[in-house]
């Protein structure tokens, strides 16, 4: 492998909006049962203020993913930049990734009855496009970036955030700018 | 981006609907063997009409006559080919099996008992009832129409078209929205300017005062941001923790109402520190020494501290800074202005912004909205009333049609009796989920004789009514948008036929004019012929030619134009008030019953029975009653939650996730609890909302209690929904 390519999600940046989520929708016009992205809400407790704080997740195209790994069918590849891509041919709905996932990543398409997921848009990114979530991030919180040493050295990039799984699981192609919290002047204190 | 002209589609989309058989299925990726040979896609201009300061340029791709996919336009620097999530929710909502397909009857009114009637059928039963109650009470006055914000597409006034062209009709008038606010600033500027929002990149310091946009308006966030990255300190003022007030720099969380206050106590210290630009304030405004006068008399910083649960530290901090760090910005919310003094307290920031000379400034104002774009013929709008038509007896002869409150549109229609009220129009609406006080909008639709309802789904208000007729959705119709905060305007193409039986209010007038004139000759004077894209054109004028820079509609199909006019409101100094100047000091608020100046006025306080605030800000996943039942949404938000501070849940022994039952002497509502530290003790939160198969409604506890301004501008004052009291208990 070449490379890894994944995604860099600015907490600070990012407001919930969802419209990440919705834009890979509308990409793929994918089933109401499925969610390739999704936009979580961390716990406020796990903050010294509790604030409303997001990430976005896809599929974090993982260094050692656990999908590939259980498949049954050999339904999941890794490309040579990194993208682990389903192929819903092969895939028989065993759902054995969907539990293998520590991020919940492949989602069980109920109408088809078969596993599907995030393939970071390898299609728009082959045409020199921007994925439809990283395209549509209106306060540009959400970037495809290639994850090597020099990243994870500067100042600023995380591995995990508070209630994320162990990333040495793994090994998750996905990093993250923390969330910046303002002054707060509250009326519970 | 070279726009493709709509070729006529007779096959995929028309021939499956007809047959019943469209699914979602169509829409998936084209398997690649039969994309590559005939099918090719086809871009059109579109604009979202929702009632929503981004009014967002959309770019759909079309093909074989079906709607693909919804992207944002590049050619609008405001939307900057981005939508929010709503708008990449459209091809949920065009193609949703819950769409209403056909004109439809309910029999009896409420049971669900629907039946496929025709076009036909529906419009000559409609025709035949306005014939009859006119014969019956001599006028059209006892046929009310209720439309508002549905679809903000200007072709849409076409409703308002629809009853003049039969004769003198009830109209519901006012806003729900946003009237208190306007009037604040009428009195003030003489009408509502904002910034052009994308100038709030040029600001040093913004305060988002109760406007939580990174729900609401999106767009303008990246704007934020610019000046932040610049240096700007951003503040944000809201009794709730919103997304938005958890990206400020500093997050005030006041006591709600009490904002006036707020700002009272800011002007103080300004004025007690020397900071006041004196040379604007004198120049620019009319009774600013009075009102400068009240100020050192009457406020203490001690006062507002208490009053608003706000520390001195902290207000003096706010007051400096918004002084000193110019230009300085203020968006006002229009939650703020949800309130019995809701207008007041925006006069009041008015007062702040003119006194710091930040008015008329790039990268400064105090932001609420603006109509300037809003100057087409309203063509659809405009019709006479038929010969001889009866009204509301005026001077001279004259009739006129007869008002009723639509913030107040329950009580008001059943105290009408001469003549009653007994038939309803309501389109671009659905007064049963957003209107005040629920039980009694329920009971004032069961004592009509006929309620008919254009709508697109089966929503709480088409659930009591006789006949639903199938509104298309903007991507099915011809039409141009403006927005009421950035200064953009667009034309909206018809990106695909009409699906099912669908059509727009206009086709509907003509239909129904048609229907009448059979059955009377003369009795409608709606056009019955006339092409979608006809209509469109004859919206537009000179002015706005002018202002688009364009020479005719059709230059808007190689994008949006943004209004050539200053991006700065008020730059010029010439206020639209009767005197020019700002009236700090305002004789209209007099002889309308208010304060003349921008002075303190008590805000609605809870009762030891309902000792609660339950405020039922915007919601993130809709625009009131829409997309929220669509089920990309359904999926991402499935169920409501009530907001509820741990310290107020454990009072009353509620854990995450149990039902809590809200309620007052008005009604009842009950809602899964969500603990959270966003909101204060005092506090709870429920976002308004549709949800599809939910009974979840936030309105039956609120009262119909007016907002202090509205008429001057709107004709009617606005609705405190933020001054709704309940008690609360585990369900």
């Amino acid at each position: 492998m070449s490379k890894q390519l994944g995604f860099l999600h600015n907490s600070e940046k990012c407001v919930g909006c969802r419209g990440c989520e919705m834009a890979c929708k509308n990409e793929y016009q994918s089933d109401a049962s499925v969610r390739w992205r999704q936009v979580y809400q961390l716990r406020e407790e796990d903050f010294a203020l509790p604030t409303r704080i997001f990430i976005s997740v896809g599929c974090n195209h993982c260094q050692n993913p656990e999908c590939l790994r259980v498949c049954p069918v050999g339904a999941y590849s890794k490309r040579e930049d990194g993208i682990v891509i389903h192929n819903q041919e092969r895939c028989i709905g065993c759902k054995l990734c969907t539990m293998a996932c520590p991020y919940n990543r492949p989602q069980y398409n109920t109408t088809v009855k078969k596993v599907e997921k995030c393939n970071l848009c390898y299609e728009r990114l082959d045409r020199g496009e921007k994925p439809a979530c990283v395209a549509a991030c209106v306060p540009e919180a959400l970037e495809v970036v290639e994850i090597n040493e020099e990243l994870d050295y500067k100042t600023g990039v995380l591995k995990t955030l508070p209630g994320m799984p162990d990333p040495k699981i793994t090994n998750p192609s996905i990093r993250f700018i923390g969330p910046k919290q303002g002054v707060q002047i509250r009326r519970d204190v | 981006m070279k726009i493709t002209r709509r070729q006529f589609i007779g096959t995929a989309a028309a021939v499956t609907a007809s047959a019943g058989l469209f699914s979602f299925n169509m829409l998936g990726k084209a398997d690649k063997a039969v994309a590559d040979t005939e099918s090719k896609v086809q871009i059109f201009r579109n604009v979202c009409p929702r009632n929503c300061y981004d009014t967002c340029a959309q770019i759909s791709y079309v093909e074989d006559g079906v709607l693909k996919k919804v992207e944002g336009d590049p050619k609008s620097t405001y939307t900057n080919g981005k939508l929010f999530l709503k708008g990449y929710n459209y091809t949920r909502r065009v193609y949703s099996p819950d769409r209403i397909k056909y004109p439809m009857k309910q029999v009896p009114r409420g049971s669900g008992n629907w039946e496929r009637i025709s076009w036909d059928e529906a419009m000559n039963t409609i025709a035949e009832k306005i014939l009859e109650l006119k014969k019956r009470y001599g006028s059209t006055l006892p046929i009310c129409m209720n439309k508002y914000s549905g679809n903000f597409g200007i072709t849409h006034y076409g409703i308002e078209g629809t009853m003049s062209s039969i004769g003198y009709t009830t109209r519901a008038v006012g806003t729900p929205c946003w009237p208190a606010g306007i009037d604040a600033q009428t009195y003030d500027f003489g009408t509502i300017i904002n910034n052009d929002p994308e100038d709030l990149a040029n600001s040093n310091y913004i305060i988002l005062w109760g406007s939580n946009c990174a729900w609401t308006g999106i767009h303008s966030l990246p704007f934020i941001m610019k000046a932040r990255e610049r240096g700007a300190k951003i503040v944000a003022i809201d009794p709730i923790l919103t997304s938005t007030a958890s990206k400020a720099d500093l997050y005030i969380q006041i006591k709600p109402s009490t904002d006036g206050a707020l700002a009272l106590g800011m002007a103080k210290y300004i004025l007690d520190n020397d900071l006041v630009d004196w040379e604007y304030a004198t120049a620019n405004s009319i009774g600013f020494e009075e009102w400068v006068d009240y100020v050192r008399k009457n406020i203490t910083l001690d006062w507002a501290a208490e009053k608003t649960g706000v520390p001195k530290d902290v207000i003096i901090q706010l007051a400096r800074e918004y002084a000193t760090t110019k230009p300085a910005a203020i968006w006002v919310g229009y939650g703020m202005q949800r309130h019995t003094n809701g207008g007041q307290n925006v006069r009041i920031i008015d007062a702040l912004g003119v006194m710091t000379g930040n008015v008329g400034k790039s990268g400064g104002g105090v932001n609420y909205a603006h109509l300037e774009t809003w100057g087409f013929n309203y063509h659809a709008m405009s019709m006479p009333v038929p010969e001889g038509s009866v009204g509301v007896p005026g001077p001279n002869g004259t009739y006129s049609d007869r008002a009723v409150n639509m913030n107040n549109f329950a009580a008001e229609v059943q105290a009408l009796t001469d003549p009653p009220v007994k038939m309803l129009w309501i389109a671009a609406r659905n007064p049963v989920s957003q209107d005040p006080d629920t039980n009694d909008i329920i009971k004032m639709f069961n004592s009509m004789e006929l309620v008919v309802t254009v709508d697109s789904f089966f929503n709480k208000t088409v659930e009591l009514s006789d006949i639903v007729l199938p509104a298309t959705t903007h991507f099915e119709d011809w039409d141009v948008m403006a927005s009421y905060w950035h200064y953009w305007v667009g034309i909206n193409q018809r990106a695909i036929e009409p699906m099912y039986e669908a059509k727009s209010d206009v086709e509907i007038a003509m239909a129904l004019s048609k229907a009448m004139n059979a059955l009377e000759p003369g009795s409608c004077t709606y056009p019955t012929e006339g092409d979608p894209e006809e209509w469109v054109a004859k919206e537009f004028n000179d002015g706005i030619h002018s202002m688009l820079g364009i020479s005719s509609y059709k230059d808007l199909l190689d994008g949006p134009r943004k209004a050539k006019i200053s991006p700065v409101a008020w730059a010029d100094g010439q206020f639209r008030t009767p005197s020019g100047k700002i009236e700090i000091r305002c004789e209209r608020a007099a002889q309308n019953g208010l304060p003349a100046l921008p002075v303190w006025v008590e805000e609605l306080k809870t009762s030891a029975q309902y000792p609660i605030r339950f405020m039922t800000p915007h919601p993130q996943h809709g625009i009131h009653s829409q997309f929220q039942n669509l089920d990309w949404m359904m999926a991402a938000n499935p169920e409501p939650v009530v907001e509820i501070h741990p310290e107020l849940a454990a009072q009353y022994g509620i854990g995450e996730g149990d039902m809590v039952r809200i309620y007052n002497e008005l009604g009842e509502v009950k809602i899964k609890a969500h603990l959270t530290r966003t909101t204060s003790p005092d506090v709870i939160v429920s976002y308004e909302a549709w949800y599809k198969d939910s009974p979840f409604n936030v309105n039956y506890t609120v009262k119909a209690i007016p907002a202090d301004m509205g008429k001057l501008a709107t004709g009617m004052d606005g609705i405190a929904f933020h001054d709704n009291f309940v008690a609360i208990e585990k369900a």
